[in-house]
């Protein structure tokens, strides 16, 4: 008679004990909370000598020159609404270099204040910053060279040397800019425009058109026609667009961070698709002619 | 006999009462309905493909990865994770042996053929209403055109004594009684169809109602209180308010709301977490009619006392503030940083592609947990044939807790919107709460 009350207080204790169980056990909130995105840093001999994690914006703020950095941050942003003049198309710089230049593989910037000045292949002669910087306005945005000593064109370099931190000129933060693809894959255009329709013109639009918002800005860049890049861009390139499309395209369509970019392609896939938007009608790059002066010109350039 | 033997005894008398009344509820409660059931009729078995779709089986029945209606998939509460089972017609391990009687007691009243009660995880307090033409076709379905598939049940983590299951009789007793469907006479024909869906075979309420003391629904159709269909929390996901007020669906219109359901969105939201199962399984497979159906039923609930108007944004300061490259509120900084990419500077996203945060009602909804738990664990829209392609949205659980505040907080008032803050405090235990989701249980997959 007395195991009854027994077992109904041990039922009440066994019902306490697993709720507190419940709240307090299990994994500890999550490992990764507040720990930022972070690569190795090599030095020239390819070994490992520390570690880069990806600064948040709000590292800007404790910097002496914030307020210009954060003007670097928008013009990357917001080229072609803010730059009108020197933006002949519809693109911004982060149209390729994706969310602020802090993709891995995604045309990001980390590297990018340390590797300049360099010898160029295509200009076959040293190239700055600046230089290079105005090399995507003329190019890929089809506009005019930002004059070297603007207010615009220090913020856009202050906003490299901030990305870059504290990382000297001579290591590397070891994820590519680009991505590598198979050059000796043949492409097939008419794959490539069946692979268009069904993976990228829900956002590029059915003729490459692109996607504006309510002020007429472009929400996604359009792929060809007279807003989209120039045949002088390295994005005209069919292997060039191939790795970035291999390696980010589509955004939004699964976890990888920071947007849920790439992994829908082969790398086949990526180099027939490449060359069917690559190819379509574009507008011409003038000073074509002064490209590869010394020859080695690559085997997708288009002039 | 002293005083403490004397209630010993009659404390042990009322235990053994209680027990057996309980334990009887099959003898007395839950009566046997017989009827003859054609598995040749294929006008019915198909009619009752479309009725398991209504009734969403599939979304707890087929666990990630498993077999359709093998079970498997695991259910949080509490006391442990529940499972559910294989309701595919294998003799052995499925409800091969069950007859129909046996079905429909499992059905509309929660009662397996040994007369072991259910756990309420299985929605039979809503599946009560459904009307006997449509549980017989949906037991002709089952048994003649799901493929039988072995696989034993996965018993609950619940420790003993707490998994004892006549307790549930009482539990049945109380809030699982006996109903059928009562059409309102006002309504007109596709209201009370909706009605007839909402509160029956889609089960709406039983994410969508919030819950008592006893893990009830707190109304389990309209009434008085207002309480049916207000928005309740499971899992971490709010299923939010549908009915016609401030932060319901005012701000909805039917035909928003059948796309939704249809497509798993519209040109400024989109389906995420539990709901884009919902439409994945379920209602992208409904025929328009009944789609509009309850699009008209919900339009029409009324509002609670003091929330009758429509829910409206304030003055938009912050596309202009953000396209002005101010940044100083608390999260704008964040938010250019991590979202303004596909979500944009407007707040709009882009339409049936990246949902708008402004105007968006999950987003200024009352209680901010679906809009956590997405930022925290991603989150993708169902595909549906309507669209070439459906869209997924990473975590961002690597963030600090209080950047996620600042920017929630932040997006919750921004572009107009209106609601209150998301503080540390409740990144931190959504965080918990996902570390605890279940795992399923699908060996069969493995096979």
């Amino acid at each position: 008679m007395k195991t009854l009350p027994s077992v109904l207080i041990a039922a009440g204790a066994l019902l306490g004990l697993s709720m507190l169980a419940w709240s307090q056990s299990g994994a500890p909130a999550d490992p990764a909370a507040g720990t930022p995105q972070s690569f190795a840093l090599l030095d020239p001999d390819n070994q490992v000598v520390g570690r880069y994690s990806i600064p948040p914006d709000s590292d800007i703020l404790r910097h002496a020159n914030a307020e210009e950095i954060l003007y670097g941050k928008r013009l990357l942003n917001e080229t072609a609404r803010l730059l009108p003049d020197n933006v002949g198309g519809g693109l911004n710089c982060n149209s390729c270099h994706l969310s602020q230049g802090k993709t891995d593989h995604g045309a990001n910037y980390f590297n990018t204040i340390n590797s300049y000045p360099k010898v160029m292949p295509r200009a076959a002669a040293m190239v700055d910053m600046a230089g290079r910087v105005n090399g995507c306005f003329m190019r890929s945005m089809n506009g005019k060279p930002l004059p070297v000593d603007s207010a615009e064109m220090r913020a856009i370099i202050a906003y490299f040397t901030w990305l870059r931190e504290d990382v000297p000129k001579a290591l590397r933060v070891d994820t590519p800019s680009e991505g590598k693809i198979d050059t000796s894959l043949v492409p097939d255009p008419v794959r490539g425009k069946a692979l268009y329709a069904a993976q990228c013109a829900t956002c590029h639009g059915d003729d490459g058109e692109g996607m504006k918002d309510q002020f007429g800005d472009y929400i996604f860049p359009p792929l060809w026609g007279d807003e989209s890049f120039n045949i002088g861009a390295g994005m005209a390139r069919t292997y060039k667009a191939a790795a970035f499309v291999f390696y980010n395209m589509p955004m939004g369509v699964n976890h990888k961070l920071p947007i849920g970019q790439g992994g829908a392609l082969t790398q086949q896939e990526a180099v027939d698709v490449a060359e069917y938007f690559t190819h379509m009608p574009r507008p011409d790059f003038a000073p074509k002619g002064n490209d590869w002066p010394k020859g080695n010109k690559p085997k997708d350039a288009r002039y | 006999m002293n005083t403490l033997k004397k209630i010993l005894l009659a404390g042990a008398a009322a235990f053994a009462a209680a027990f057996l009344i309980a334990w009887s509820t099959p003898y007395w409660y839950v009566p046997r309905l017989e009827a003859e059931v054609d598995f040749a009729d294929r006008e019915l078995i198909a009619r009752g493909r479309y009725l398991a779709h209504a009734g969403d089986c599939a979304a707890c029945h087929t666990a990630p990865g498993g077999k359709p209606f093998a079970g498997g998939l695991g259910m949080q509460t509490p006391l442990g994770t529940i499972y559910s089972t294989n309701i595919t017609p294998d003799k052995d391990s499925g409800i091969g042996h069950y007859s129909y009687a046996d079905f429909e007691r499992a059905v509309r009243r929660g009662l397996r053929p040994d007369g072991v009660h259910l756990y309420p995880a299985m929605p039979y307090p809503s599946y009560v209403i459904v009307e006997d033409e449509d549980i017989q076709a949906l037991y002709a379905y089952f048994m003649s055109e799901v493929a039988a598939v072995s696989k034993a049940n996965q018993p609950s983590t619940i420790p003993w004594p707490l998994n004892m299951r006549w307790p549930l009789g009482w539990w049945q007793l109380a809030y699982a009684r006996p109903r059928s469907f009562e059409p309102d006479p006002e309504h007109d024909a596709s209201v009370r169809r909706g009605a007839y869906l909402v509160e029956g075979l889609a089960h709406c309420g039983a994410c969508h109602t919030p819950r008592g003391i006893g893990f009830q629904e707190t109304a389990l159709r309209d009434d008085a209180s207002g309480r049916f269909l207000s928005g309740s929390v499971l899992e971490g996901w709010y299923a939010k308010n549908l009915r016609g007020e401030d932060r319901g669906l005012s701000t909805w219109s039917a035909d928003e709301i059948v796309n939704f359901l249809k497509t798993g969105r519209t040109a400024r939201s989109a389906a995420f977490g539990s709901m884009a199962d919902v439409i994945a399984h379920s209602t992208r497979h409904l025929h328009d009619g009944d789609l509009r159906a309850i699009a008209d039923y919900l339009k029409q609930l009324p509002p609670r006392k003091g929330r009758e108007a429509r829910w409206t944004p304030r003055e938009d300061t912050t596309t202009a503030a953000l396209r002005a490259g101010d940044y100083a509120a608390r999260g704008a900084l964040q938010y250019v940083e991590h979202c303004a990419l596909c979500h944009r500077l407007d707040g709009r996203g882009a339409p049936r592609i990246f949902p708008a945060l402004a105007d968006n009602s999950i987003v200024f909804a009352e209680d901010p947990s679906s809009l956590i738990q997405v930022t925290l664990a991603g989150g993708s829209m169902p595909r549906t044939p309507h669209d070439r392609m459906a869209f997924t949205m990473p975590g961002f659980a690597h963030l600090a807790d209080r950047e996620l505040a600042d920017l929630l907080t932040f997006i919750r008032n921004g572009w107009g919107n209106h609601a209150s803050g998301v503080s540390v405090r409740d990144i931190h235990q959504m965080r918990r709460e996902i570390a605890h989701k279940p795992t399923h249980y699908a060996p069969e997959a493995q096979q």
